[in-house]
């Protein structure tokens, strides 16, 4: 486990000096992501503890916000002058890319799965064709 | 020595370590966590912002400035980098399936980021928002890491944007499910993607707990996005003239 935390730490560290050093326009963990991605893929296999550890800490991703979001109490001045159109902006926003990005994502999916059967149909088809 | 002036010296050595307010962060969490359980998980129920909400409950009746647990919760906060790099590993498990929904995955990003980014903009020009609000606003899908460096290439105020952009994840994280109800759409991919796209980490979070796939594309669709927003807003912004 030691290793894999190790292993983790390290790619954030070359992440991070990449990224401090001008090398990569793209945050630290944004950097380590792809390179222990590369590593995985090059191996081909995934360390049993690597994915425990994943497990474990992706579970509560949702606690590692609560500190920066506590900090909205810090802003809420500002915010107050400007309150309605960042919140039409942030709710109206978020909701119609979520409604258009679902929606044109899942019409592609059903467009394929239309292709798909007609395929299906003619590949019957054609091996009735060859049995008769 | 009375025992209250003893009580107060071991506050101050304890507020020297970030023993309080970790562990207050973590138990705001544990019983956010029972409590959205207790609910059904509703999305409303967001442990994120229950956590949020008590943390700032207790720190308004302690009269504790928020610096003071910010700073003490940054071991908490450190975690986001690791947690980051090891969204790998659910991507890794699931490369046979993003390698097989390559066109999805294109297709969900080149509708959610631009639309994102503009209906964002647009609704807070419309209704008359200053142009470093609008700016701070323009990278709010992206996940703070990230959404941060972007603001301060294109002249946006940083601590604005971490703000917007948890306001946006929550918010993401909150609509999502029923988004998906409300336009009948079961695909894990499909849902994962618009919560990534929409709502980074938080979202993420949330993607997570629905199975590991809306995780996975969740968690692939926060990272593309953030990449390719990273790459792609400064340019537009400059393009425009809106660039320092």
């Amino acid at each position: 486990m030691l290793e894999q935390i190790a292993r983790v730490l390290c790619w954030l560290s070359v992440g991070e000096i990449a990224a401090r050093s001008g090398l990569l326009p793209l945050p630290a963990p944004v950097i380590g992501l792809i390179l222990l991605y590369a590593e995985l893929a090059i191996r081909g296999k995934l360390p049993d503890d690597l994915g425990v550890l994943a497990d474990r800490l992706l579970q509560f991703l949702g606690m590692l916000f609560v500190p920066a979001g506590v900090g909205v109490l810090a802003h809420l001045h500002v915010l107050k002058t400007e309150a309605l159109p960042i919140l039409a902006a942030i709710v109206g926003g978020t909701a119609i890319t979520l409604f258009l990005t679902m929606v044109i994502a899942n019409w592609l999916c059903v467009a394929i799965a239309k292709r798909r059967e007609p395929d299906a149909g003619q590949l019957e088809g054609a091996v009735r064709d060859v049995n008769t | 020595m009375s025992t209250l002036s003893q009580l107060s010296l071991t506050w101050v050595s304890l507020a020297d370590k970030p023993v309080l307010e970790t562990g207050a962060t973590v138990f705001a969490f544990l019983a956010a966590t029972r409590i959205a359980r207790l609910g059904g998980n509703h999305p409303l129920l967001n442990p994120t912002l229950l956590a949020i909400i008590l943390i700032s409950l207790v720190l308004e009746a302690t009269r504790i400035p928020y610096e003071t647990y910010l700073h003490g919760a940054d071991v908490i906060h450190f975690m986001l980098g690791p947690a980051v790099v090891l969204l790998a590993v659910p991507l890794f498990r699931q490369r046979a399936v993003i390698r097989a929904s390559a066109r999805l995955i294109a297709v969900a990003l080149a509708v959610g980021l631009p639309v994102g980014v503009l209906s964002a903009v647009g609704i807070a020009w419309a209704l008359g928002a200053n142009s470093q609000t609008i700016l701070s606003l323009a990278p709010k899908s992206v996940t703070a890491g990230i959404a941060v460096g972007i603001s301060e290439q294109i002249g946006g105020l940083q601590t604005l944007t971490i703000v917007l952009v948890i306001m946006t994840g929550i918010t993401g994280a909150v609509l999502g499910p029923m988004i998906a109800r409300l336009a009948r759409i079961e695909d894990p991919r499909v849902v994962g993607l618009a919560m990534g796209i929409a709502s980074h980490g938080i979202g993420t979070a949330r993607a997570l707990q629905i199975n590991e796939t809306a995780g996975a594309f969740s968690g692939l669709a926060m990272g593309l996005n953030g990449v390719l927003t990273a790459i792609l807003l400064p340019v537009v912004c400059s393009v425009l003239g809106f660039a320092r």
